[in-house]
């Protein structure tokens, strides 16, 4: 599980308990500037993910660490598919972010309310 | 990429935002997972494209017919998102009112553009049935045109 704030006016994402294990971070802040979107994506668990390295992925329980696929780096921390978020970056380490957070409408509304001001 | 924008207007038009899910689009518009979030950051910021598109395309060049007193508009995506997406999205909100604005010019009295929205509002019943003898997804775009020529 993860936590996604705005701190300021930048997005924190925040990794939790044995996430920060798992995905190996536990703090992003990413500029404002450089979200490009938020999107809830319970669909997004079952499709191929590239080549993790590194991280944890034991199919069906967890998905969390970096995978590399076609040129981009993805952030995983997801177990739960239904709670998954995609936030879309542009310009930094990752390409993007699928984390898993406690209240996904609630967080993709923050995201774009925060980025479309 | 335009011809995936369309498709992505051709389903927004025909089910809530929130009923869209990105397999959906995914499916429909025959893009990659990864491209479609490459391109266009969200399913938000598809919505904005595909909006801006059916505005441009199917909503801009038939202003004029809005003062026919007996016209349908093809205008679905843009009235969906008027009741499903505008009280929530300020960018939305923005480009529904901008055009409602520019058919008030276009028939010359907002009574008239009151007049047309509620037609089309009341035709609605009509085409979920007509969608539904036709297709296995009720589709308003095959809704009865009340004035002959098909304006798409």
């Amino acid at each position: 599980m993860a936590t996604i704030s705005v701190q300021g006016q930048d997005p924190v994402v925040e990794m939790n308990g044995l996430d920060k294990l798992w995905s190996l971070k536990s703090r992003l802040t990413i500029p404002l500037a450089r979200v490009r979107g938020a999107t809830l994506d319970p669909g997004i668990l079952g499709k191929p993910k590239g080549i993790r390295a590194p991280g944890t992925h034991l199919p069906g329980v967890i998905t969390a660490g970096t995978f590399h696929q076609d040129g981009e780096k993805v952030l995983w921390a997801v177990r739960d598919a239904q709670k998954a978020v995609v936030v879309e970056l542009a310009d930094e380490h990752y390409t993007r972010l699928v984390v898993e957070v406690d209240d996904p409408r609630a967080v993709v509304a923050m995201v774009e309310q925060a980025t479309s001001r | 990429m335009d011809e995936a924008v369309e498709a992505a207007a051709d389903l927004f038009a025909r089910r809530a935002y929130d009923g869209v899910s990105i397999d959906d689009l995914v499916t429909r518009l025959g893009v990659h997972r990864n491209s479609l979030y490459g391109v266009f950051g969200s399913k938000r910021g598809l919505y904005l494209a595909a909006l801006r598109r059916h505005v441009e395309q199917d909503v801009r060049p038939h202003l004029a017919r809005a003062a026919q007193p007996e016209h349908m508009p093809a205008w679905d995506f843009l009235l969906v998102a008027a009741v499903d997406r505008a009280p929530d999205d300020p960018e939305v909100a923005g480009l529904v009112s901008a055009v409602l604005a520019e058919v008030d010019e276009a028939t010359g009295d907002p009574r008239a553009t009151e007049v047309l929205l509620g037609r089309w509002l009341r035709g609605r019943p009509d085409a979920l049935r007509h969608g539904e003898a036709e297709s296995e997804v009720p589709t308003i775009r095959e809704a009865p045109e009340t004035v002959p020529g098909k304006e798409i």
